[in-house]
C-alpha cells in the first residue's frame, strides 16, 4: 500500500512539474507550448552531457555529480524554452491568430526537435547516473527508494520556491499581472516580451527538473518527451489551465489513477483510464478543476 | 469599375482584371446549365456576357477551380502510371492515401471547426481492427472496409462526446494524446502487439499479393489509392459545399458567431457532430484501406511524429482547404519518402517548411495569393498617398474619374509655376517695379508680369481713371458683359504709375496667398 502511494506521488510530482509548465505558459502568454516534450528531452540530454563530462574527469558520484545533474538539466531545458520562445513566441505574439499559429509553430518545433536529437544523439536510450544513491528506507511492509523520496522532496521544494518567488518578487508580480489581464499588464508597463521569455525559461526549468528525475527510471531517448507531454497536457487541462492548485490536485488524481490501474487492472489500460478520468472531469467542469480562466482568454 | 466596362470611355480605365476563359456563344442555342447527376450543383459556373471589343456574345467560365482540379488530378494519376517504376507508384500511392486522410482532417478542422488531433487515432483504430479481423477470421477486403467504416464512426462518436463541452484549444489538447494512448495500448496488448512489436501482417489485399510483382498489379494498387483519394474529395465536396457546410460556416470562426448561429436557429452542435462522424467514418475506412494496401499495419500509424508530419502537410498547403491538403501532402510526402537517404534531415526539412509557413504566411501556400494581394493594395495606397502632390487640387482617387487628363496636367503646371514665381518675389523686384511699372524689366519680373497678364478676366484687377492725370483707383473686373467693375478700396492715386504699382502689389499679395 505504501509503495503504491509512493509511486503515485512520484508520478504525480513529475507529471505535475511538466503540467505546471504548460499551464503557466498558457495562462501568462496565451501560447500552448506543445514543444514541452522537446524541452523535456533537452534537459535530459543536457544532464547526460554533463554526466559524460564529469565521468571523463573522473567524478562518477557525490554531490558535485547530483547537484550538477539537476542544475544542468534545468539549465538545458530553460535554454530550450528560450529557444522555443524566440522562434514561436517573439515573432508571432502580436500577429493575427496567434493562438492557433503558436500551437502549430510549437508542434513543428517538436517535430524538428525529435529528429535533431536523433541526429545528434542516436536512437539508443542514454542512462543517467543515480542522483540520490541506490538505497532504500523500509517502512512497515513496503519501502521507499532514495530516488523516489528525492524526486518527491525536490519537486515539492522546487514548486514551493517558484510559488514563493511568484508571490514575493517584482518579476513574479509582473507574471501574475500577465495571467490576470495581459492587455492591462501591457498598459501599465509590463513588457510582454521580457515577461513571456521569463515564463518560458521558468516553465522550461521545471520541466527539466522532471526530465532529469524521470530519466532515473526511463532513461533519455529522442522520443522520451512524448509521454510526459501527453500526460502533462491532460493534467493541465483537467486542472484548469492557469491554476496551480488545480494542476497539483489533477496531478495527484492522475498519478493515483495510473498507479492503481497498473497495479490492479493492467498496464495497457492505463492510458484509457487516464483519458476517461480527464474526460469525466471536463464534462462536469469544462474549465478544469481550478477553472480560473473562465473567460479571461477569450 | 466593371460597371463602365462597356461604355465608350473604357480605354481610360486602370487596373487589371483576372483572365477568364471565354468562348463565343452560339446565338441559336439556349445556354443550359448542366448539373451533376442526382444533385442540384452545376458542373461549371458559366455566364453569358457581351464583349465590347469584338461586339459579340460570349460564354465566360467564372470559376476556374474545376479546371485546376481536373489538371492536378490528371497529373497525379498520369505521372506515376506513365513512369511505371515501382518506387514511383508506391510513392504516389502513399501520397494519395495521406492526401485522403488530410482531406478528411481538413473537413474536421476547417468545415466543422473542431481542432481535433484524433485523426490518426481513428485511422489507426480502423486499420488495426480491420487487419486483426482479417488475419484472425480471414475477412475479405470489402468487409474490412466496412469494419473500418463502422469502427471509425464508433470512434468518432466517442471522441466527439467531450467536444460538446470543450471549446477550441482545450479539445485540441485532449485529443493530441489520444494516438499516443492507442500506441501504448497496442504495445502492451498481447493479441495485437505481442508478436512483431505491434506490426500485423497478412491482412487481405484488394490487389492479390502475387500480382504485386508485376507492373500491372502495382499500377492497379496505385489506382485503388487514387480512387480512395477521389472518394475522400467527393465526401469533402459533398459536406463542405452542401447545406451542412453552409450552416457551419455561420458558426465556424468565433464564439460570437456560434451564438449568432444559434440565435438564427442553426443547430451547429448537431451539424458539427454529423460532420465529425462522417469524417471519422471515412477515416476509419481509410485506415482499413491502408491495411488492405500494405497487407497489414504497424505502430507507426499511431506515432506523434507522423501526426505532426501530417499537420505540417496541412499547414504548408493551407488550413481549411482541400487543395491545400493535397498539395501540402504532395510536397511533404515527396520530400520524406523520396529522399530517404537524407535520414532524419528530411523530416527536419518538412518541419522547417511548416514552421516557415506558420511564421511568414497567413494561411499556407493557398493563402499566399490573398496575402500578396493585400500587400499590393497596401503598397498601392502608400504610393498614391505619396503622389497627392502630383494631382494638384484633385484627390488621387478622383484622378481616374477625370477623363480629360490635360485638366490635371494644366492644374499641376499652374501650381508648379506659382510656386516658382513665389520664390522670385523679393524686395528688389518690387522696388524695380515701383521705379518703372512699364518698359523693360529684369527677366524674373518680366515673367511674373506675364503670369499676371494671362489671368482670367473675372476678378482681374484694373486701373480706373476718375480724373485724368489727377486721380486713379484700383477696380476688379466682373467678367460679365453689362456688369460694371467693382471698386476694390477707397484709395486714390495721383499718377498712373502709382496705380499700376498698386495693382501689381495686390496681385503679388494674391500670388503669395495662393
Amino acid at each position: 500500500m505504501i509503495e503504491l502511494i509512493i509511486s503515485a506521488a512520484v508520478l504525480a510530482s513529475m507529471y505535475g512539474l511538466v503540467a505546471i509548465g504548460i499551464s503557466f505558459t498558457w495562462a501568462s502568454i496565451g501560447m500552448l507550448n506543445l514543444a514541452q516534450g522537446f524541452i523535456f528531452t533537452a534537459g535530459g540530454y543536457a544532464a547526460y552531457l554533463y554526466a559524460q563530462t564529469m565521468t571523463n574527469l573522473g567524478i562518477t558520484e557525490g554531490p558535485v555529480m547530483s547537484i550538477g545533474l539537476l542544475i544542468s538539466g534545468m539549465a538545458g531545458s530553460a535554454i530550450a524554452g528560450l529557444f522555443v520562445g524566440s522562434i514561436a513566441f517573439l515573432p508571432l505574439q502580436d500577429r493575427a491568430n496567434f493562438r492557433t499559429r503558436g500551437l502549430i509553430a510549437t508542434l513543428a518545433i517538436s517535430l524538428i526537435g525529435t529528429q535533431l536529437w536523433l541526429i545528434f544523439f542516436g536512437p539508443q536510450s542514454k542512462p543517467l547516473p543515480p542522483i540520490f544513491g541506490t538505497g532504500r528506507i523500509e517502512i512497515g511492509s513496503g519501502g521507499v527508494s532514495y530516488s523516489q523520496l528525492g524526486a518527491i522532496v525536490i519537486a515539492t521544494l522546487m514548486l514551493t520556491a517558484v510559488i514563493m518567488w511568484m508571490r514575493s518578487s517584482r518579476a513574479g508580480l509582473q507574471m501574475r499581472a500577465m495571467m490576470m489581464n495581459p492587455l492591462g499588464a501591457a498598459v501599465v508597463g509590463v513588457s510582454v516580451r521580457v515577461t513571456g521569455m521569463r515564463v518560458l525559461a521558468i516553465s522550461g526549468a521545471l520541466t527539466g527538473l522532471a526530465s532529469v528525475m524521470l530519466a532515473q527510471t526511463f532513461f533519455v531517448s529522442p522520443t522520451s518527451g512524448v509521454q510526459p507531454l501527453t500526460v502533462g497536457l491532460i493534467i493541465s487541462l483537467a486542472g484548469g489551465l492557469g491554476s496551480i492548485p488545480g494542476t497539483v490536485i489533477a496531478a495527484a488524481i492522475v498519478g493515483l489513477a495510473e498507479a492503481l490501474t497498473a497495479r490492479y487492472l493492467a498496464q495497457s489500460l492505463v492510458p484509457f483510464v487516464l483519458f476517461g478520468i480527464v474526460v469525466l472531469i471536463l464534462v462536469f467542469r469544462p474549465r478544469g478543476l481550478g477553472g480560473l480562466l473562465e473567460d479571461v482568454r477569450e | 469599375m466593371s460597371k463602365t466596362s462597356s461604355s465608350p470611355q473604357s480605354k481610360h480605365l486602370i487596373g487589371r482584371r483576372a483572365w477568364r476563359p471565354a468562348w463565343p456563344a452560339r446565338p441559336d442555342r439556349v445556354l443550359r446549365r448542366r448539373r451533376y447527376f442526382g444533385s442540384k450543383r452545376s458542373v461549371l459556373k458559366l455566364s453569358g456576357q457581351f464583349n465590347p471589343k469584338t461586339l459579340k456574345r460570349e460564354v465566360v467560365l467564372t470559376d476556374k477551380k474545376p479546371l485546376f482540379w481536373l489538371f492536378g488530378l490528371f497529373l497525379l494519376v498520369a505521372i506515376p502510371t506513365a513512369v511505371g517504376s515501382e518506387r514511383f507508384l508506391s510513392l504516389f500511392g502513399i501520397i494519395c492515401i495521406y492526401a485522403a486522410i488530410n482531406v478528411m482532417w481538413t473537413l474536421i478542422m476547417g468545415t466543422a471547426g473542431l481542432q481535433s488531433f484524433a485523426t490518426l487515432a481513428t485511422v489507426g483504430v480502423g486499420s488495426y481492427g480491420a487487419a486483426y479481423l482479417s488475419i484472425t477470421f480471414g475477412l475479405p477486403w470489402p468487409l474490412m472496409l466496412l469494419v473500418g467504416l463502422v469502427l471509425g464512426i464508433a470512434m468518432g462518436f466517442l471522441i466527439s462526446l467531450p467536444a460538446r463541452r470543450l471549446d477550441g484549444l482545450y479539445y485540441a489538447l485532449l485529443t493530441l494524446g489520444l494516438s499516443e494512448f492507442c500506441r501504448n495500448f497496442v504495445t502492451q496488448n498481447e493479441a495485437l502487439g505481442g508478436k512483431f512489436n505491434g506490426a500485423l501482417f497478412g491482412a487481405g489485399r484488394i490487389v492479390p499479393s502475387d500480382m504485386l510483382t508485376t507492373r500491372l498489379g502495382q499500377t492497379l494498387a496505385f489506382l485503388t489509392t487514387f480512387v480512395a483519394l477521389l472518394v475522400a474529395l467527393g465526401v469533402f465536396r459533398w459536406i463542405n459545399g452542401g447545406r451542412i457546410g453552409l450552416l457551419l460556416k455561420a458558426a465556424s470562426t468565433s464564439k460570437e458567431d456560434e451564438s449568432f448561429a444559434s440565435a438564427i436557429g442553426i443547430d451547429w452542435q448537431r451539424a458539427r457532430m454529423i460532420v465529425f462522424m462522417v469524417a471519422s467514418g471515412v477515416l476509419g475506412a481509410l485506415g482499413a484501406f491502408y491495411s488492405t494496401y500494405i497487407g497489414g499495419t504497424s505502430l507507426q500509424i499511431f506515432s506523434l511524429d507522423l501526426l505532426l508530419l501530417m499537420l505540417a502537410m496541412i499547414v504548408i498547403g493551407g488550413l481549411g482547404r482541400a487543395e491545400g491538403a493535397v498539395i501540402g501532402t504532395v510536397i511533404v510526402v515527396g520530400i520524406t519518402q523520396w529522399f530517404t537517404d537524407w535520414g532524419p534531415w528530411r523530416i527536419v526539412l518538412a518541419g522547417a517548411l511548416a514552421l516557415l509557413s506558420v511564421l511568414y504566411t497567413r494561411n499556407g501556400l493557398f493563402g499566399l495569393k490573398e496575402q500578396m494581394r493585400e500587400i499590393r493594395t497596401r503598397r498601392q495606397a502608400l504610393h498614391r498617398a505619396a503622389q497627392t502632390t502630383k494631382y494638384a487640387e484633385y484627390l488621387p482617387q478622383q484622378a481616374p474619374d477625370i477623363h480629360d487628363k490635360s485638366l490635371i496636367a494644366g492644374r499641376t503646371f499652374e501650381r508648379e509655376l506659382r510656386e516658382k514665381l513665389r520664390g522670385w518675389i523679393t524686395p528688389e523686384i518690387i522696388e524695380e517695379h515701383r521705379r518703372s511699372p512699364l518698359g523693360q524689366h529684369s527677366d524674373h519680373l518680366e515673367r511674373i508680369l506675364n503670369y499676371f497678364r494671362k489671368a482670367p478676366i473675372p476678378d482681374k484687377y484694373a486701373v480706373y481713371t476718375e480724373v485724368p492725370f489727377q486721380s486713379y483707383r484700383v477696380v476688379a473686373l466682373s467678367g460679365l458683359p453689362g456688369v460694371p467693375p467693382r471698386i476694390v478700396d477707397d484709395k486714390t492715386y495721383g499718377s498712373l504709375d502709382e496705380a499700376y504699382h498698386a495693382v501689381f502689389m495686390r496681385r503679388i499679395n494674391d500670388l503669395k496667398a495662393s
